[in-house]
């Protein structure tokens, strides 16, 4: 009910802006279908049964210039994986202040990465979706301030983006547990020159996840140990999030690599290390890729500060709790082959075979193959 | 297997469509400064937004498809269209930029350039009239 009174808002907006400004439309859309090439195996929420919903979406941006370098931008994405109910992923008010400077209030990406402002546009870069190992910041809007400050020093261009705002949806990736990121600020800078893009971006925010706290909480706090028993309420507590990425597109051959680095500090959620390289080559309209991938998410032990020794049950708690905290490390890597044909001016087909191996517990190695047809309208 | 040489087969079937003609670079005829290579295909990305004398620049693109076009972005930008239809894709979809302008034709885009100071078009070397001033030739 809520999406739709937003969906009608949205609609008598723009019934009444068309009055005044005109407005432009534009769209994309990604049909997705995957399927794990054997059958106990699933990865990325595909599973053995062929799936066209999953991955799938429909965006449609309404845009208008209300003149004096002010605008007005919604994008609205509809995606397989929701029931397609149909979300605003950015809907904000834009203010040119000059050639460079241009400021944005309202619903916009986190610059985590460097294909966070088209995330969802796969007819924009080379895979299906980006590597789902570094790009798995389970939020990727906030509602706040952005700034963006692009020059231009010689041939080099460079970009200057900041944000402060926060998010409080709530977080799908974890059940849709009540989630209020609050104190969002951040700043990427991007430098490019002909083929050579160079990307950096650090992101902080102050966390508070409203989860079940589990049965740890508890016997902690009992047994005195509040520090420990805090780390089980996720409440104030930071994340730090850090990017380096580069792009070399030189005639036939791309070259893409990102690093990511999440700090959870005050958590029991492991802190996550990833990367990955892809190299590709570009035949007229068909482009073949490789990505190698690698996470490796680690933690420091929440129980260091505790004695051993000193009562069974206090050694048993540091036990469970040892093993909670493992239990969310990860190690894992990934190859993707995959290509992209440029069949129609507007569209594209793309396939891709996704090698995945855990190294903690290969029963959830996989294969995944998906392919999609991708457009921009 | 069949299936990858159907594949290449009709990528050579359109690369074999492509011919080549030469296009030519216009401005209005009031615009005197010098335009290096760089700075067309930068203004054409929407990478700059003025000419060296300051003026802004208003870069208008023929309808997609069209010969010049093709020769355009091929020759000057060194991408093929779809890369251009990325490109641009990532700016639209991020509230960073629109693509040029497009007109119809040859003769919109000589009629547009030759009314307003700041334009710069691109036409078949051939389709070129006395209305412009051409400031190179792919």
């Amino acid at each position: 009910m809520k999406q739709k009174i937003k969906v009608l808002g949205l609609c008598s907006a723009l019934a009444v802006s068309s009055v005044q400004a005109e407005i432009e439309f534009n769209g994309f859309a990604n049909i997705v279908a995957g399927t794990t090439t054997s059958s106990d195996e699933s990865l990325y929420g595909f599973d053995d049964k062929f799936d066209f919903k999953n991955g799938s979406l429909f965006a449609l941006q309404a845009t208008s210039d209300l003149g004096d370098g002010f605008g007005v931008t919604a994008q609205i994405i509809a995606r397989g994986e929701n029931e397609w109910s149909p979300e605003f992923e950015w809907a904000y008010v834009s203010y040119n202040a000059t050639d460079e400077l241009r400021f944005l209030v309202g619903r916009q990406r986190v610059p985590f990465y460097m294909y966070s402002d088209f995330l969802d546009v796969s007819y924009a870069y080379p895979w299906i979706t980006p590597p789902e190992g570094v790009y798995s910041v389970p939020f990727d809007t906030f509602d706040g301030l952005g700034a963006i400050y692009s020059t231009s020093i010689g041939e080099f261009d460079t970009t200057v983006q900041f944000i402060y705002g926060g998010n409080s949806d709530d977080l799908v990736a974890l059940d849709n547990a009540p989630a209020d990121f609050e104190d969002l600020m951040g700043l990427s800078i991007t430098i490019n020159r002909e083929w050579l893009t160079l990307r950096a971006g650090y992101i902080q925010t102050n966390m508070n996840i409203i989860t079940d706290s589990g049965p740890l909480y508890a016997p902690w706090a009992a047994s005195g140990f509040v520090d420990v028993a805090n780390n089980f309420v996720i409440e104030d507590d930071t994340g730090d999030f850090i990017e380096l990425g580069f792009q070399v597109d030189y005639e036939n051959i791309l070259l893409i690599g990102e690093y990511t680095s999440l700090t959870l500090d005050g958590t029991p959620i492991a802190d996550a290390d990833s990367y990955y390289l892809m190299a590709g080559y570009r035949l007229d309209n068909i482009l073949v890729h490789i990505t190698y991938g690698v996470d490796d998410d680690a933690k420091d032990s929440i129980t260091g500060g505790v004695p051993s020794g000193v009562s069974p049950q206090l050694d048993g708690l540091i036990a469970v709790t040892n093993g909670f905290t493992n239990s969310l490390t990860q190690e894992q890597s990934y190859y993707t082959m995959g290509l992209r044909w440029d069949f129609h001016d507007s569209t594209a087909l793309k396939f891709e075979y996704t090698s995945y191996s855990n190294d903690l517990d290969s029963t959830k190695d996989a294969g995944l193959f998906r392919t999609a047809i991708v457009t921009v309208f | 297997m069949k299936f990858i040489i159907s594949i290449l087969l009709l990528t050579s079937l359109a690369i074999s469509h492509t011919c080549y003609a030469d296009v030519s670079i216009v401005v209005n005829t009031a615009n005197g400064g010098a335009i290096s290579d760089t700075e067309i295909s930068r203004l054409f990305l929407g990478k700059l937004k003025k000419f060296s004398d300051g003026e802004s620049a208003i870069p208008i693109n023929s309808k997609a498809g069209t010969a010049a076009r093709v020769v355009f972005e091929e020759k000057v930008l060194n991408k093929s269209s779809s890369q251009i239809k990325a490109y641009w894709s990532k700016r639209v979809f991020s509230g960073k930029g629109n693509p040029p302008t497009e007109v119809d034709n040859d003769a919109a885009v000589l009629s547009f350039v030759a009314e307003n100071t700041g334009a710069i078009g691109y036409v078949d070397a051939a389709s070129v009239d006395g209305t412009v001033k051409v400031v190179k030739t792919f």
